[in-house]
């Protein structure tokens, strides 16, 4: 898949090389591809990141074990020495040609340099306030992600941004709703992702999103004005990129994955009411602006993204059997819901490939291959 | 080329802002290791099923939990936003060499200026207050006790039979900082600065 990308940097460098196109245009080229190649991830990429996580793993570990036979000040040294090593040696990797390679070393390099900061804590037996230890990790990871123009990099500032928000959230005693100024910090990221080309760091942002409202209802229960303005969000940010493709697409970045991550938006945001209401009889107006926005956005959008069409037909799944529990559970035994299950099952695997037969009759679309 | 030399140099220069970060934080708790005042406070045994989490003890102080009355009208604002303000809290030695409250404010030292013999100690309190509010919890930052791997439970163990001491610097910011474990008349453990 990502060979593509590749395959065409290379006829890239031996068209210039032929003199059949100048350097600006061979930059430029270059550029496109890969603005437009970020959804694509190779296999080589893959297991350079899962060597990273386990590379990351076993020296948070290490620290966790404090093992005594170690003198503390060679831990320090060794951890430092990794920083410096991780982020100088994954430059020269990535200067070589070997991008997941260098892009690995400064996963390791941005996961000792959290370590760290947890032996420190350590060895001067500091307590208390882990979920700042984890905000400083994740500064220094997005400082990293800035300056070495990384995208994974920014993925991890964004996920540390993200465990930062679930620890203020549950530090207290009881849930004291998640930190606003994490607002900030999300909106900072998601500009920095333009910086670093990641788009995953934006999916990953917007995801974290739908994490936080939720946390505000819950903490709170007060009123629906956060779920609702997510949902009504969800569904501008839908028919933004309808009608506004191109200045969707250099605005917010979001790349074919647009409405998919518009509809999960949706979902959420009318999701967190379905659960509030699921004991009332309100309950039927959420669920039926939940099915209502499946629909629409597979009438809409489906043709031109496989990525929507399959979420939206799994989330149409989970809805027939949460409906199911909440309406009917108590009121037919197991065999029963297990005939219902079958049945709906079948008309829905029925529904899909009908479906899904009329797309391919109707020839493939722009991007419909490529989610 | 000078792309080339550009990614390295701001490769080195992550690395070096980093391991500076990290070696300011080692610099400042050694600061208060070595010239901090000393205070040495009683341990108390924290409820047995949290004691022991992972590779660490849990322990609390005899300062952990503030009498309301230490706080001179200071309840409405104590009432005020959620857990987690900073307090500091005056502490004098009593006659057996442990040091005890002796007042506590909200946001900065208690008046008058400390006199000889007494510390401020800078902590932030667990919980909001209500009307019916008796103590007040506060953490010190100084509430953990890294031990090897598998160590903990004999120290568990003893801490439920036996009093231990904590030797304890207080930077002048009035950061608090764990230097040395006692059972007893033994020391079990010393910090060394490094």
């Amino acid at each position: 898949m990502a060979s593509y990308a590749t395959k065409v940097k290379h006829d890239i460098a031996r068209w210039r090389e032929a003199g059949l196109i100048d350097d600006a245009t061979a930059g430029s080229l270059s550029l496109d591809v890969e603005r437009n190649a970020g959804g694509q991830v190779s296999f080589g990429t893959v297991l350079a990141m899962m060597a990273a996580a386990l590379f990351s793993a076993a020296i948070l570990i290490f620290v966790a074990a404090n093992w005594e036979d170690f003198p503390r000040l060679a831990r320090v040294g060794m951890l430092f020495a990794i920083i410096l090593g991780g982020y100088v040696g994954g430059a020269a990797l990535k200067l070589s040609g070997r991008e997941a390679a260098g892009e690995a070393a400064w996963i390791v390099a941005a996961a000792a340099f959290g370590a760290s900061i947890a032996l420190i804590a350590q060895i001067y037996h500091m307590s208390g306030d882990e979920a700042q230890a984890v905000f400083v990790w994740g500064a220094g990871t997005a400082l990293a992600a800035a300056a070495l123009r990384s995208g994974p990099l920014t993925a991890g500032a964004v996920l540390l941004a993200g465990a930062w928000m679930l620890m203020r959230t549950s530090s207290a005693w009881w849930l004291a709703g998640p930190p606003l100024p994490w607002l900030a910090v999300a909106a900072a990221l998601y500009a920095l992702s333009f910086w670093t080309r990641s788009l995953l760091a934006r999916h990953l942002l917007l995801l974290s999103l739908y994490l936080f409202v939720a946390l505000a209802y819950f903490a709170d229960e007060s009123s629906f004005a956060a779920p609702l303005a997510l949902a009504a969000a969800a569904a501008l940010l839908f028919a933004f990129g309808r009608l506004r493709p191109a200045e969707a697409g250099r605005l917010l970045g979001l790349g074919q994955e647009l409405p998919a991550q518009a509809l999960a938006g949706f979902l959420a945001g009318v999701g967190i009411v379905q659960a509030a209401l699921v004991d009332e009889p309100g309950f039927v107006f959420p669920t039926i602006l939940a099915f209502a926005g499946i629909v629409a956005a597979l009438l809409l959008e489906g043709h031109d993204s496989r990525a929507l069409r399959w979420f939206a037909y799994a989330a149409f799944a989970f809805h027939l059997c949460f409906l199911y529990v909440v309406m009917l559970g108590s009121m037919m035994d197991t065999a029963g819901f297990f005939l219902l299950a079958g049945l709906s099952l079948s008309a829905l695997a029925f529904l899909i490939s009908r479906f899904e037969r009329r797309i391919a009759a109707a020839g493939p679309a722009n991007g419909g291959s490529a989610a | 080329m000078n792309g080339r030399r550009w990614l390295i140099l701001a490769a080195a220069a992550v690395a070096v802002v980093q391991i500076g970060f990290l070696v300011s934080m080692i610099a400042g708790r050694a600061a208060v290791l070595r010239s901090g005042q000393e205070v040495v406070l009683q341990v108390e045994p924290v409820d047995p099923r949290d004691l022991l989490r992972g590779d660490y003890v849990t322990l609390a102080y005899n300062i952990s939990r503030l009498p309301v009355g230490l706080f001179p009208d200071r309840q409405e604002e104590g009432a005020q936003g959620e857990g987690g303000r900073t307090v500091f809290v005056r502490l004098k030695a009593g006659e057996d060499g442990v040091f005890r409250p002796v007042a506590a404010r909200f946001g900065q030292r208690p008046e008058p200026a400390a006199a000889e013999g007494e510390v401020d100690m800078r902590g932030a309190t667990r919980s909001r207050w209500s009307a019916s509010t008796q103590f007040v919890s506060v953490r010190y930052g100084i509430e953990r006790f890294y031990v090897p791997e598998g160590e903990g439970r004999e120290i568990e163990s003893d801490l439920r039979e036996r009093a231990f001491r904590m030797k304890v610097a207080v930077g002048r910011d009035g950061a608090a900082q764990i230097k040395s474990f006692h059972d007893g008349e033994t020391m079990l453990y010393a910090e060394p600065l490094y």
